[in-house]
């Protein structure tokens, strides 16, 4: 295998865009990242594009591409990817597979999504799975989680919904962030409930937006990139849906958590920064814990003793997470890359962590049984 | 909190559809309990539910029988939506996993029969099968749910 480097990237705002198209909002993060690259279109080899919704939202399929194909990029493979919340970091993984592989030595990744929704209203998707037409929704699961952690481990709605305010703090220091203001403990505690213990503001907003990166091997990498940041580990697993199992933490993601510290040759003592999936307050102080950043239970003293804020000893979420950042499904697992990619660049403005050298992400996508379709964990290095 | 009913023996002549076919004998027969209808692996014991035509673990050494679940279980989580689901169930809901120990194995099914907030983990409820909800023609559609055990 070849190592695989990350020499571009670019984003939308995250946010409402009720007049946008996902082809315009693509073509916005694809030309921002070849700008950053400083390559043009032509040196592009092959296209992946995530979107989990658009077949569902819009009605439209091929959304790869249409993105692509607005940016003059066309006659290569271009393939479109669906996973659910980790849509756009599985196509990061076809992408890095392909120049790994030495299939392409340029390669461009996007994840692009329309997802806001009316008002009060959830995402009608999983309409034909039996948990969805007997009332389960994606705030009442990981509502189900979180009293589970609280029960086995006394974790508090404090501790839970500081995760909310942690992160929207990192917001208002994101210009790309959906929610640019801060909220207190009492703000994210008196919201309105939404699925006990989880009110409206400790679940992350539906989003439109998009976010593009473009790899390529090392060769090409040293003749284009001032600073090049390698992509260390890629990995991709889904769940034994085994429905006997403890719902407080996911084997999914530690499974991936192992092969990719293993691939990496690193453990998580050896990260600096951290983004993780907090589509529910919950979910972050799980995957702490999973990925081994904490031991198991102790995911609501990180947030206690500050352990994960901008300047403690491991910021998690610095971009402001999926909390406050918005969340388009399909865009937000690329979008992780690319904050980490600027963390390491020094670039990431009033939220910069201090010298960071490693970072990982880690999405995960989809709710089948009490388990998990696929999580995705990427570590990336500044070399 | 509507009661749970026998949907043979409704006084109305309102149309009623299983939520999806071949989870449970509808409209059951006269006098007998509702039974969510699962199977198990000969060779490792597993139970599935719905059924399954594989055996996940055992695959082809694996034979599957059908078998009906346990009426009785134990609560292992729960929450209460406050927000009506997509798919029109009217909100506050309870919900969550209900382990079933007789066949080792948890399924997810919504509450009833008690006010949605006194529902907690540990709390032994039996099946029953209730209007999960009524769709835009009125149709009622049913499914199972569990209920405090009386």
């Amino acid at each position: 295998m070849r190592d695989v480097y990350i020499i571009g990237a670019g984003m939308t705002q995250f946010g409402k865009h009720p007049q946008r198209s996902l082809r315009d909002l693509g073509r916005e993060a694809c030309h921002q990242a070849l700008r950053d690259a400083g390559i043009s279109p032509g040196d592009i080899q092959a296209g992946y594009c995530g979107n989990a919704l658009g077949s569902v939202i819009q009605g439209e399929t091929g959304v790869g591409q249409n993105v692509f194909w607005e940016i003059g990029i066309n006659q290569i493979p271009i393939v479109n990817i669906e996973n659910a919340c980790a849509s756009g970091s599985t196509a990061l993984r076809e992408g890095w597979m392909a120049v790994a592989g030495g299939f392409c030595d340029v390669v461009m990744v996007v994840g692009v999504e329309k997802a806001v929704m009316p008002k009060g209203t959830m995402l009608d998707v999983g309409a034909a799975e039996l948990d969805t037409k007997l009332g389960d929704v994606f705030p009442g699961y990981f509502a189900l989680v979180a009293q589970k952690h609280m029960e086995l481990y006394g974790t508090t709605r404090q501790q839970i919904a500081g995760v909310s305010v942690k992160n929207h703090f990192n917001g208002t220091l994101n210009p790309y962030a959906q929610f640019q203001k801060l909220f207190s403990l009492e703000d994210v505690l008196n919201s309105p409930m939404v699925a006990d213990p989880l009110t409206l503001y400790s679940c992350c907003p539906n989003s439109d937006g998009a976010a593009a990166v473009i790899l390529c091997s090392g060769r090409k990498a040293r003749q284009l990139a001032a600073l090049p940041v390698r992509i260390a580990a890629s990995v991709l697993t889904t769940g034994t849906y085994d429905n006997q199992q403890d719902i407080t933490a996911w084997e999914v993601e530690k499974l991936a958590a192992v092969t990719a510290y293993q691939s990496a040759a690193l453990g998580p003592e050896d990260l600096d920064m951290v983004e993780v999936h907090d589509a529910f307050t919950i979910c972050e102080i799980i995957h702490c814990e999973d990925l081994g950043l904490c031991a198991p239970g102790d995911g609501g003293r990180l947030i206690d003793e500050g352990i994960t804020e901008l300047g403690g000893r491991i910021p998690v979420n610095s971009s402001g997470g999926l909390l406050s950042k918005g969340h388009p499904v399909g865009a937000s697992g690329v979008a992780q890359v690319v904050e980490i990619l600027w963390q390491l660049r020094g670039a990431a403005g009033k939220r910069q962590v201090a010298n960071p050298r490693v970072g990982l992400a880690q999405i995960m996508g989809g709710s089948k049984e009490g388990d998990t379709r696929a999580c995705t964990i990427h570590i990336l290095i500044k070399e | 909190m509507s009661e749970a009913i026998n949907p043979s023996q409704s006084s109305e002549n309102q149309i009623r559809i299983p939520v999806q076919e071949g989870l449970f004998d509808f409209p059951p027969d006269e006098g007998q309990h509702p039974a969510l209808l699962a199977n198990s692996c000969r060779h490792c014991g597993k139970c599935f539910f719905p059924k399954r035509t594989f055996c996940p673990d055992c695959f082809e050494q694996g034979e599957l029988e059908d078998i009906v679940l346990d009426r009785k279980g134990v609560i292992y989580a729960v929450t209460v939506v406050h927000l009506s689901s997509p798919s029109g169930i009217k909100a506050p809901y309870a919900y969550g996993y209900v382990n079933i120990p007789a066949n080792k194995i948890r399924i997810l099914a919504p509450f009833t029969g008690a006010s949605p907030n006194s529902f907690h983990a540990g709390m032994e409820v039996e099946l029953v099968l209730d209007t999960i909800r009524t769709d835009s023609k009125g149709q009622h559609i049913i499914g199972y749910k569990f209920k405090p055990l009386s």
